[in-house]
Order: structure tokens, then C-alpha cells, then sequence
């Protein structure tokens, strides 16, 4: 906590809140529109409607986990359970709309309801238990990896009906052009970000992740605080989990969310969100997993090698937290 | 201290999962041969992972093995991600428990020959199924199909399709999967060589991951505007190509065929999104599996040509690189899909 004088506080209440976009945003939408302009003279299709509408699709699930992972990071937590997560809300969603055939409203609410659950386990043992959230997470990871493999007995499920297309990738899943699954991703991070900038139970999450113990003693109720922060993350890998399975394909296997965990922190560390907590923004998160979707997408259609596309996430990752960690030393020096 | 304290929770956290690994390591070495006698043979088999259908169908067969021959008890166990490291504990659990056949779907060849070497000085008669481990000492190599087989099954498929010519593109899944390359290699020379106005443009890999693979599938589609046809070359990215097909609203412009499990490609076979599903009979392959094993453990060779069951009645066995051949290739369409329950 940064130590503010008697004498001046009426200059500080003006500029309380930081600038509405931070500096790694701009920088994003910089590297996104070059790159999109780069691939848009190099291939012969990557700026039409059947190129841009699916990597939005594909885009979504991600930065929709992201916007939970931005807020669970500034608390100074982090969640490396969301890929099991994603697979058990998957499966179960899916079993239903094979054996139960549920219609849309009642797979997106038990999705929803499951994923919450699973963050109401996170948000408990980790605001009560006072134990490091990654030794937490990764326990439950671990944990709700073998409640999904449960779901899935011994087999894939098979012939899952369209039901969910509203979300996925095709003709269904667009109104006037626009994928639903993106339009949805946009509004959730908007506002969330309207949240965490401009409501004090929002700047909570900053005090948290910027010492806890300072913002306990300012009034902070941080385990609740903590509490809510890993199950909105679970609800939207809930909701997440439903664009998972409708951009997939009819079969849903035990692969279903492996890894997720590793491309949503990377997406929010890219993003600018400081991984030691405090500092970030869900905004970034988006652009950041735009950025490593148009990648992948560029690599495939500029017919490069596939692994190429891990070469350059690994390098934004490394830059992003070198450019965080170059803002910290200027903040500190200032 | 919040990121110094994670980071050391980490370290101590790999480094506990490390040691946890070694200590398991030496475990083995003393157990003796014990496989005369007994009127039951223990057959074991581990495959790469358990809870997908393909293995599952070849439990199946497998079972149905055990249940005809009599003298034979199938025992199934894998890692239920395809983990070379928790396969090996499997192996070597199996091991421990002196079974008369021990095969193997390995995920990892090379480390897993030295682990088939403990068997055998054990006194199990070691084998090889699905996946090969060449430089070990198997007795036998269980063959689904040979690579030419499924490699021009593929192509013959897709290129029936397309006409006999145009642009396709493969979107394969695990860059260093061996069966799969083996297969690619052959589809690069076939094409070349059977239809010279045909084009493979480009190879990518996807992974395990559906999502992956149909995004990837669309993005070659929109890469090369003239592409007609897409290979999915395993279980994970077949129905991912016919479903990005089908997302485009180009069902009958670009043709795909894959290697895919029946039941899953069913919904795209039957739509059109999906050519053909190039496979085998997997549950035939846990029979001929179970078969191999319980011939090994009573230490019986194979004929150049084996009478197995009524439907396996002349499988081949070439002396020379000990391997059983199941037969060719089979092409599921939506003709036969129903015919297969996995």
C-alpha cells in the first residue's frame, strides 16, 4: 500500500481510479491490428466473415474462463483447476442433452449451477483453509478430474444433438453475423470491467491482491471477497463449458478441457494482469486471448508449422511479463 | 513474499512428484518365472488409455477371447491419460503380479523395452499390440493393419470423392505419433504415385483436441479456397474435419474422410460431412490380442497362417519381424455404420 500523506488528499480523490485502459491494452490492440492487417494481405481469406466469425468462436471459451482468472489473479490467487473443471461441466452438460434431452435454458443453467459448485469448493478450502491457492487448486484439479472421468464411465458420448448451436460455430450461431458466443464473452467482460473499476466491492479485489492484510484493517471483508471471486470463476467455466461442447464436434471425449487452464492464464498474463496480484484487467484478458487465437489461426493459414504458433505464445507471455515487471520498477523508482 | 512462497510450493511440489517416481523404480527385480503348471493363463494387457472406445472394444474382444479359449484370463488395466509413466506402473504392478502374457499398446516405445526386458527375466512372455515397441524383446507384435493398408485406404477414399484430383489437406494430432506419421509418409508417396493431378498443401497438427482440429480444418479451408478434401488422421480430429465441413455449409464441396471410431462419426457419415471412416475391426484385434497372448504363455508358435476364430480363420504371421497381421483395412461408411457398437 502506497503510503499517502495528510497534506494532499484532496488532489488524490480526483485521480483515484487509474486510466480506463492501461498501457498494455493499447499495446494489444496495436500487435492485434497489425497482425489481422499482416494476415489480411498475406493470406487470400483471413478478412472474411468465414475466417473471422469462427477464431471469435474459438476466441470465447477462453476469454470467458479469463474474465474469473483476471479477478482470482488480482486477488493474488490463481485457479489451475479451470481445464478439470471445464471437463466435468462438459460432460455432465453433455450426458444430459444425450440421455435427457434437455433443451438450451436447462443445459446453460446446470452447466452454469455445476461450475459454481465446483468454485464453491475452490472459493471455501482456499478463503477458510488459508492454504495457497495453486496447492488448493491443484488438488482439486485432480479431484474433479476423476469426478469427470466418473461421468464419462468408460466411453465417449456420443450423438449429442445440436441443441447448444446457438453457441457454436455455424449458421446458428450468429445473428446478424455476429457469433453469439463472442457477443456474450464481450458483454461479460464489459461488465465486469464496469465492476471492477467502478464499484467499491470491485476495487476490493485490487486491495486484496495488493495486501491483504492492509485491506482487511481498511474494512475488507477478504475471505468473502476471495470466496466470490473463485465462484465466478466456476460459474463461468460453467457457461464456458457450454460454447466448449457446441464448437466441438457430436463426440465428446476425456480430452474435453485439457490444458484450458494453462491457455486462460496465459491469455490474462499476456493481457497484463500482474501474476503476483493487485494490478490487471479483464479487458486485456480478452485481447489477450484474441491475440493468441489470431496467431494459431495466422500460423495454419500462412501454412506454417503448427508448433510454431507455441513458440510465439510463449514469447508474448515472456515479453508481457518482462513489460510488467519494467512497470513496477517505474512505479517503485517514481 | 506471495510469488516467492508459490514458487516454492511448486518446486516442492515436482520435486516430491519426482522422487515419488524413482522410488518406484527398482521395485522389480527379483521376482522368478512361474508359468508351467497352472491350467489358467493369465493374459494381460495395458493399453495406451482406458475409457475410450477404442480400447474399450478391444477389452471387449479381449473378453470374448478368453471366454471361447477356455484356459484364458483377460486382465485389462491403463492410465487414463496416454502417460508413458503411469502406464509403466501399470506394467510394472503387472509384473509384480507374475502374469503368464503381458502385452502392451505402448505410449512411449523406448521406454518401455527396457521395462518388457524385467518381464521377460521374470519368466512373462512379453508381447506388442496396436502400437510396436521394434527395438524390444516382444515376442509377437499384434498388427491392426499395416501402414500401406490404412495410408491407401485413406486416400483411395478421399480421392474417390474428390473426383481423382484437387487440393486436400490432413490435420493430423500428435506430431511425433509414430503409427501416425508412418501412415502420413504413405499417404504423401500414394497420392503422388496413384493420383498425379491430386495435392497434399498442407499437414498441421492439433493434438488430442476436437476444438483444435475443427478450428484448424477451418482455417485451412479458408486458406486455400480451392481445397476439396480434408484428412482427419486419428479418433479426435476425423469428426473435428467433418464437422468444421459442416460449419461452413460445405457438405458436398469439400469431402473428408478420417480415422474415426464408428459410433462417433455415425451423425457425419450420415450427413455427408463425412466420406468414410477408415478403421479396423478393433474388437477382432482384442480377440486376436487375447489369442496371441494365451499361444505365447503356453509357448506355442504361430503357423504362417492361423485359424483364430470363425471370423479370424487365416491370419497371417510373418516370421520375419514377428508380426500378426489382422487384415486389411475396413472402410465404414453410412452403409455398415450399425454394424459396429463402439
Amino acid at each position: 500500500m502506497s503510503v499517502t500523506t495528510a497534506e494532499k488528499p484532496a488532489v488524490r480523490t480526483t485521480k483515484v481510479l487509474p486510466s480506463p485502459v492501461t498501457g498494455q491494452e493499447i499495446v494489444l490492440v496495436g500487435v492485434i491490428a497489425i497482425l489481422w492487417v499482416a494476415l489480411w494481405v498475406s493470406t487470400p481469406a483471413f478478412m472474411t466473415a468465414g475466417s473471422i466469425q469462427p477464431l471469435l468462436v474459438a476466441t470465447a471459451p477462453v476469454a470467458l474462463v479469463g474474465v474469473g482468472m483476471t479477478i482470482v489473479i488480482i486477488t493474488g490467487g490463481i485457479d489451475v483447476s479451470v481445464g478439470a473443471a471445464i471437463m466435468v461441466c462438459s460432460v455432465l452438460t453433455a450426458k444430459l442433452l444425450v440421455d435427457a434431452e434437455v433443451n438450451l435454458g436447462v443445459a446453460v443453467i446446470v452447466s452454469v449451477a455445476a461450475g459454481g459448485l465446483l468454485g464453491l469448493v475452490n472459493g471455501v478450502l482456499i478463503a477458510y483453509g488459508r492454504v495457497h491457492a495453486i496447492i488448493i487448486t491443484f488438488g482439486t484439479a485432480n479431484l474433479f478430474l476423476f469426478l469427470g472421468l466418473q461421468i464419462f464411465g468408460s466411453g465417449t458420448v456420443n450423438g449429442i444433438p445440436g441443441t447448444l448451436a446457438f453457441f457454436g460455430r455455424g449458421q446458428d450461431g450468429r445473428t446478424f453475423g455476429v457469433p453469439h458466443a463472442f457477443l456474450i464473452t464481450l458483454l461479460i467482460t464489459a461488465a465486469a470491467w464496469w465492476y471492477l473499476r467502478h464499484t467499491a466491492g470491485g476495487r476490493h479485489f485490487f486491495a486484496i491482491g495488493g495486501d491483504a492484510q492492509a485491506a482487511r484493517l481498511a474494512g475488507v471483508r477478504v475471505q468473502r471477497r476471495v470466496l466470490l471471486a473463485y465462484v465466478l470463476t466456476g460459474l463461468l467455466v460453467g457457461l464456458a463449458s457450454c460454447f466448449v461442447i457446441a464448437q466441438g464436434t457430436s463426440t465428446l471425449d476425456q480430452s474435453v478441457g485439457s490444458g484450458k487452464e494453462l491457455a486462460v492464464i496465459a491469455a490474462v498474463v499476456i493481457g497484463g494482469t500482474s501474476i503476483m496480484g493487485g494490478r490487471g484487467s479483464v479487458l486485456g484478458t480478452l485481447l489477450g486471448a484474441l491475440l493468441v487465437q489470431s496467431v494459431a489461426s495466422g500460423v495454419t493459414q500462412l501454412g506454417w508449422s503448427s508448433q510454431l504458433s507455441d513458440l510465439f505464445v510463449g514469447i508474448f507471455i515472456i515479453v508481457a511479463v518482462g513489460a510488467d515487471l519494467l512497470r513496477a520498477r517505474a512505479r517503485r523508482s517514481r | 513474499m506471495r510469488p516467492r512462497f508459490a514458487a516454492a510450493v511448486a518446486l516442492t511440489a515436482t520435486a516430491a512428484i519426482a522422487l515419488t517416481g524413482c522410488t518406484k523404480k527398482n521395485e522389480t527385480d527379483t521376482a522368478g518365472g512361474t508359468d508351467a503348471g497352472s491350467k489358467t493363463y493369465k493374459v494381460a494387457f495395458v493399453p495406451k488409455l482406458q475409457g475410450v472406445p477404442y480400447f474399450e472394444a478391444m477389452n471387449a474382444g479381449g473378453k470374448e477371447a478368453a471366454a471361447a479359449l477356455g484356459n484364458v484370463e483377460w486382465l485389462y488395466q491403463g492410465p487414463t491419460q496416454a502417460d508413458a509413466a503411469a502406464q509403466a506402473d501399470i506394467v510394472r504392478s503387472y509384473i509384480q503380479q507374475k502374469v503368464d502374457a503381458l502385452i502392451v499398446a505402448p505410449n512411449d516405445p523406448d521406454s518401455m523395452a527396457p521395462l518388457l526386458q524385467q518381464a521377460k527375466d521374470a519368466g512373462i512372455h512379453v508381447a506388442t499390440a496396436d502400437t510396436d515397441a521394434p527395438s524390444s524383446v516382444r515376442e509377437v507384435f499384434v498388427n491392426q493393419a499395416t501402414a500401406e493398408g490404412i495410408g491407401q485406404g485413406l486416400t483411395d477414399a478421399l480421392l474417390k470423392a474428390m473426383g481423382g484430383k484437387g487440393k486436400y489437406a490432413i490435420v493430423s494430432c500428435g506430431q511425433t505419433a509414430e503409427n501416425l506419421n508412418s501412415w502420413i509418409e504413405v499417404q504423401k508417396a500414394y497420392t503422388k504415385e496413384k493420383y498425379p493431378e491430386a495435392q497434399i498443401v498442407d499437414i498441421v497438427y492439433a493434438g488430442e483436441d476436437q476444438a483444435k482440429a475443427t478450428q484448424m480444418a477451418t482455417d485451412l479451408m479458408n486458406a486455400h479456397p480451392d481445397l476439396t478434401g480434408l484428412v482427419g488422421e486419428c479418433t479426435s480430429s476425423a469428426p473435428g474435419v467433418a464437422q468444421a465441413v459442416k460449419d461452413a455449409g460445405k457438405i458436398g464441396k469439400v469431402f473428408t474422410v478420417g480415422l474415426g471410431t464408428p459410433q462417433a462419426m455415425k451423425p457425419y457419415l450420415q450427413d455427408k460431412s463425412s466420406t468414410a471412416a477408415i478403421l479396423w475391426d478393433v474388437e477382432n484385434l482384442g480377440y486376436l490380442t487375447a489369442w496371441a497372448g494365451a499361444q505365447i504363455a503356453q509357448g506355442k508358435p504361430f503357423a504362417a497362417t492361423n485359424n483364430v476364430s470363425s471370423e479370424l480363420s487365416a491370419v497371417e504371421y510373418t516370421e520375419a519381424d514377428k508380426m500378426l497381421l489382422l487384415g486389411p483395412a475396413l472402410a465404414i461408411t453410412d452403409q455398415n455404420v450399425d454394424q459396429f457398437n463402439y
